[in-house]
């Protein structure tokens, strides 16, 4: 979730006709940038040195240039991933829905080769060639088998040209499916027996796989296969800070798309649905004094989202225009209490036990929630 | 005086590549005296640390020899410095002597600021007083400040912060531990402990330094004074002192010196454990990961320090494997990879703890933390537990414990034979100081440690008055097993509160059940130790929370009623409780409803639980939400879908509170018992009912005349079985309450009230006996 769009929409590319370009594209100045003023040595393969890969996802200056984080709060994680593809082993981003995995892998990919397109998208129906290769059948036929009648995959392509492949939502592949990356990622190298030939990766190869926790039952990755992977688990964000920011950011941009016609939500209520969302989510209060329990959803940042966005649309529709802590208890009670009697009881234990306590200012929210809840 | 320059060599304390280098300095100087930085009088234990048969970690204990006590604990492990240097004079026959501030300075300094700290506090409550409503408008100012927590920064953290490390503890690693060249720790270390002393600190702890410093040099000068050359002297101090230690720079003066205040103080070593290291915080006391850098030590000994990586990940590896969970040889080759590729980034020569930590969890644990948590704090802390020859010390512990002996006119006491004594905990009024006022209180609080600590010196004699909470009754008996204990218990603290608090602090940390948590804090308020009652609150916040099994919330509860109610008696302010005590029985009453939902064998349990929160309801009910809990109370009361026998019970609590009149009483227990009901329900319900106070049972007519009709109204059947209900129901009531029954129905049935009786109480014939026997273990099954 900690993710944060381009705020410098003039770069080149995006007043082309495309509904969203790609991540070397849209920040092609910033890489250029780095590049120009990188001073340490590249690792094979890479268009840039390690370290300005880090400055361009976290952050920081490159010469007189500011660059944008593209991820934010979890630094150690992305020295983390960039060590991994450094030593040539591949990546593995897991996480909840939402957590910046695929949006972190377009951008590791962008930064270190230039190109974030070689892309397997991973789901039930994906097959073995889709990761090896298949045939151009017609040319098959008509001349047999050669090296002009061969499609090749995007991991083909990664491996023949020493850069990064990435393969999205890995889990949702077949378990026989993913098997066929056990040898390719372990001997470095894919044979093509039709043409008695074998075509060895080149240096700077590695492959970037995302895959969701929520799903991990669904097609668990066998032991063998796991075993080729560095793995890093993306958590949610890690401060309040980090967190309303994105909310905020994000709102705003829901109010502009959606057209919702009332104010903005103040910063304190949304302080207010991020303390909660993330104080019930984590199971304590953020002075870490209390414990609480935790209902049975998920919470994410994209829900605390759209309580506030839900709670625009009320103001507007309904309302003053002013989001009230009214307009937002609807949305909270929906968010919290996921048709269960038990979360009911946390939601009311929540309620009295901490928001209750906590002054004035919390006051509004918490008698319109315990109306809502009774 | 002359001028002289000696030999410093700066160090961290615990620090292994301190060591390694400091013993290559010193095999290049060979100096003639050794001069440490240590408690000055502690120089007569040095034979006994380097003595063989001694293994640390070890501590050097300082400790006041009377009230209040305070005391200083100086930890050295295999691999300190300090340690090292000593071993390295006791082989090469040179001079170790210990230059800092003597023992007795130091616990008159801790003297003082535990007066300067009471002062203060006295000041802020008094200011709160004074200014309370000037306090709440700055509450209202800065609410955030309520619930959004605050960082505060140390020197340290701020230095590491500047070189982009995210701790000090990494700082530190990156910068001193891994540099094999010649000379490279000891010049740096002077220059950060230069760069240190231009940073900002707190002015005490600035002129404390200053004052131990300068003690430092007096000490230095003294030595050349006897006739040393300055150049065959090394002295081995933390490297913020080493830039100060010249002749340019005065020296303490006598004068000066005795106006220091002085406390009278014992010494002595104690064996210490890594854990318990690795609890201590602060520079120059803990070590966050001793068995850590008792590795790093070996391997630097070894000369192989580059193998550090892979012997660490390899045991971490060799931890989950013997702990069932199989990882591959590759993988701890694929994490030693990442762990350098890590350093690489941030210009280290080598990994640090923070990056092996971190290529363990993604290689080893497959980037889950919580597969090498175990693993890792056992090999980050170990469990190395040091050792003394027997007979080196007297233990603090024990010298304390002979203290509170004495302190408490306990002395006659100590023989092997059992004697009796009973305490009256209630402030004794015929006496004039405080001390002797409140002696038998300490006392209790005195034998509650020791239980605590596993001394078996005084055990409770159960006496089966349960009501005064202000008598207790004791046997003590000495015995050596009583001895032993105590002397183990050393490793815990070094007096019998402190390791009385350590304990607690332990065993919470394991604790994992409600009912222990609660315990604690029973225990820790008998033991008076707030702080560790606090701990114990918190923990038991934290298990609560997570929990809505009714019957321990309610019973956690109630025992902090019961802790917050008799507080007075030990005299302690049972304040920081309330919020729980609140929370738990919100918590409580939300979860009576489902936990309602259950069997017969169950319901026993839950009658309990709510007799408890109902008389915390009525204990505090300025306090806890009462309205919620008749709320809750009423719902049950109400329901047709919970258990039948606790709706009765919870209708007869109401009753009892008188909040429900007798017409809506009359429509219960006909609501209840009308016909069709089945009559186990019926009768469940009833027993319910009749479970709390039967008077005022009795004396509602009206409650009679319809249990009367309902009786009548039942056919054959339907009467035999709620004969079994009816007549469990009223087993329990007495002669007397049954005889008033029989009056009662007896006159609504128009029968005479001494026949119906007699009756009654008549024994049963064998042939009822029987009827009756097959009833109850007749299945009605869902007849």
């Amino acid at each position: 979730m900690a993710k944060k769009k381009a705020d410098d929409e003039t770069t080149p590319g995006a007043d082309s006709q495309m509904l969203r370009a790609p991540a070397e594209v849209l920040y092609a100045a910033e890489l250029e940038h780095l590049m120009k003023n990188d001073k340490y040595d590249r690792p094979p393969g890479w268009r840039m040195s390690a370290r300005a890969v880090l400055t361009y996802i976290c952050g920081g200056k490159s010469g007189s240039m500011e660059i944008t984080p593209k991820y934010i709060g979890h630094q150690r994680l992305v020295e983390i991933a960039i060590s991994t593809l450094i030593t040539d082993r591949s990546l593995l981003l897991l996480g909840e829905p939402g957590t910046a995995k695929s949006w972190l892998s377009e951008h590791l990919a962008a930064a270190i080769n230039g190109d974030s397109t070689k892309v397997v998208q991973g789901t039930a129906g994906t097959t073995e060639e889709q990761i090896r290769y298949s045939w151009n059948y017609a040319m098959l036929i008509a001349k047999g088998p050669s090296h002009d009648a061969l499609i090749r995959s995007p991991i083909f392509r990664a491996m023949e040209s020493g850069t990064l492949a990435r393969f999205e939502e890995i889990t949702r592949c077949a378990a026989e499916v993913q098997d066929a990356l056990i040898s390719i990622l372990s001997e470095k190298r894919l044979s093509v027996p039709e043409l008695a030939t074998e075509v060895p990766a080149n240096k700077g190869f590695s492959i970037i796989a995302t895959a969701n926790t929520r799903d991990r039952g669904v097609n668990d990755m066998s032991a063998a296969l796991k075993r080729r992977f560095n793995m890093i688990i993306l958590p949610s964000p890690a401060t309040l800070e980090t967190e309303i920011l994105i909310v905020r950011k994000r709102v705003k941009e829901l109010a502009v798309n959606l057209e919702l016609k009332a104010s903005l939500p103040t910063e304190d209520a949304v302080a207010q649905v991020v303390t909660i969302f993330r104080e019930l989510r984590t199971g304590q209060t953020l002075d870490g004094k209390n414990k609480l329990k935790v209902p049975s959803g998920v919470l994410s940042t994209a829900e605390a989202i759209s309580v506030l966005a839900n709670g625009m649309a009320l103001a507007g529709n309904f309302g003053s225009g002013e989001v009230t802590a009214h307009d937002l208890a609807a949305g909270l009670q929906g968010a919290v209490v996921k048709d269960e009697e038990k979360d009911k009881v946390v939601w009311q234990e929540y309620l009295s036990n901490v928001l209750k306590k906590r002054g004035a200012e919390w006051r509004p929210l918490f008698t319109s929630c315990s109306e809502h809840n009774s | 005086m002359n001028s002289w320059r000696i030999h410093v060599f700066g160090v961290r304390h615990l620090s292994p590549s301190g060591a390694w280098h400091l013993r290559r300095f010193l095999d290049k100087v060979r100096p003639k005296v050794l001069l440490i930085e240590g408690l000055d009088d502690a120089a007569q234990l040095i034979p006994d640390i380097t003595r063989k048969g001694t293994k640390p970690p070890i501590a050097i204990l300082a400790y006041t020899d009377s009230q209040p006590v305070r005391t200083l604990v100086y930890p050295v492990a295999r691999y300190s410095p300090e340690y090292q240097a000593l071993r390295w004079a006791d082989e090469h026959d040179a001079r170790a002597e210990f230059i800092d501030l003597p023992a007795d300075i130091f616990l008159g300094l801790q003297d003082v600021e535990a007066e300067r700290m009471e002062r203060q506090r006295k000041k802020a409550a008094e200011d709160a007083e004074a200014g309370a409503d000037a306090e709440e408008a700055k509450d209202t100012a800065t609410p955030q400040n309520l619930w959004r927590p605050e960082r505060d920064e140390s020197i340290y953290q701020r230095i590491a912060a500047r070189c982009g490390e995210p701790d000090y503890d990494t700082y530190w690693e990156r910068r001193f531990e891994h540099n094999l060249e010649d000379d490279s720790y000891r010049l740096a270390a002077f220059e950060f402990g230069k760069a240190l002393r231009d940073e900002e600190d707190p002015p005490l702890w600035r002129a404390e330094n200053l004052v131990r410093e300068s003690y430092m040099r007096r000490r230095i000068g003294e030595v050349i004074a006897s006739g040393v050359k300055p150049e065959q002297i090394v002295a081995v101090v933390g490297a913020f002192h080493a830039s100060v230690l010249t002749a340019d720079l005065p020296a303490i003066t006598d004068d000066e010196l005795a106006r220091l205040r002085r406390r009278s103080s014992k010494l002595t070593l104690m064996p210490y454990s890594y854990f318990k290291l690795s609890t201590q915080s602060g520079y120059g006391a803990g070590n966050h990961a001793p068995a850590y850098f008792e590795l790093l030590w070996d391997s630097l000994q070894r000369h192989e320090l580059g193998e550090l990586p892979g012997e660490y990940l390899s045991h971490v590896a060799r931890y989950l494997r013997t702990h069932g969970t199989h990882r591959s040889t590759a993988e701890v080759i694929e994490g030693v990879r990442l762990a350098r590729t890590l350093a690489a980034l941030q210009d280290g020569t080598a990994p640090t703890l923070r990056d092996l930590r971190d290529a363990a969890v993604t290689l080893i644990g497959h980037g889950d933390g919580l597969v090498v948590r175990e693993a890792l704090a056992e090999i980050d802390i170990g469990s190395a537990i040091g050792e003394l020859p027997k007979g080196v010390s007297q233990t603090s512990i024990q010298g304390d414990f002979d203290r509170e002996l004495a302190r408490l006119k306990l002395e006659k006491y100590r023989t092997t034979v059992a004697q009796d004594v009973k305490l009256d905990l209630r402030e004794n009024r015929l006496v004039a100081s405080e001390e002797a006022a409140f002696l038998d209180l300490h006392r209790s609080s005195f034998f509650h440690r020791l239980r605590m600590l596993g001394v078996q010196f005084a055990t409770p004699v159960s006496t089966g008055q349960q009501s005064a909470t202000w008598a207790e009754h004791w046997r003590l008996q000495w015995t050596p097993e009583s001895e032993i204990a105590l002397v183990e218990a050393v490793l815990l603290g070094e007096t019998v509160e402190l390791a009385t608090s350590f304990q607690f602090k332990t065993q919470l940390e394991s604790c994992t059940s409600i009912a222990t948590a609660a315990d604690h804090v029973t225990n820790a308020c008998r033991c008076g130790l707030m702080a560790s009652m606090d701990l114990a609150r918190q923990r038991l916040q934290e298990l609560a929370a997570v929990s809505s099994e009714l019957k321990v919330i309610a019973h956690a509860a109630f025992q902090l009623s019961q802790v917050v109610r008799y507080g007075d008696v030990r005299r302690f302010d049972p304040a920081p409780l309330l919020p729980l005590m609140e929370e738990l029985f919100v918590s409580g009453a939300l979860a009576l409803h489902a936990a309602a939902n259950c069997d017969s064998d169950a319901a026993k349990d839950i009658v309990i639980a709510i007799e408890e929160l109902n008389r915390v309801s009525l204990e505090h009910h300025d306090r806890v939400d009462e309205t919620l809990w008749l709320e809750r109370l009423r719902l049950l009361s109400d329901a047709d879908d919970r258990n039948p026998l606790l709706s009765g019970f919870a209708c007869a609590t109401l009753l009892e509170r008188n909040l429900i009149n007798n017409d809506d009483l009359v429509r219960e227990v006909s609501r209840r018992l009308s016909p069709g009901i089945p009559a186990d329900l019926g009768a469940g319900w009833f027993e319910g009912l009749a479970k709390r106070n039967r008077y005022s049972l009795l004396a509602r007519q009206a409650l009679w005349e319809a249990l009367a009709a309902y009786i009548e109204s039942l056919d054959a059947e339907q009467f035999k079985r709620a004969l079994v209900f009816l007549r469990r129901a009223f087993g329990v009531f007495s002669p007397r309450e049954k005889r008033q029954i029989c009056e009662n129905l007896a006159h609504l049935w128009g029968l005479d009230e001494e026949k119906a009786f007699d009756e009654v109480v008549k024994p049963l014939s064998d042939e009822e006996e029987k009827t009756l026997k097959d009833l109850s273990e007749f299945d009605f099954g869902d007849l």
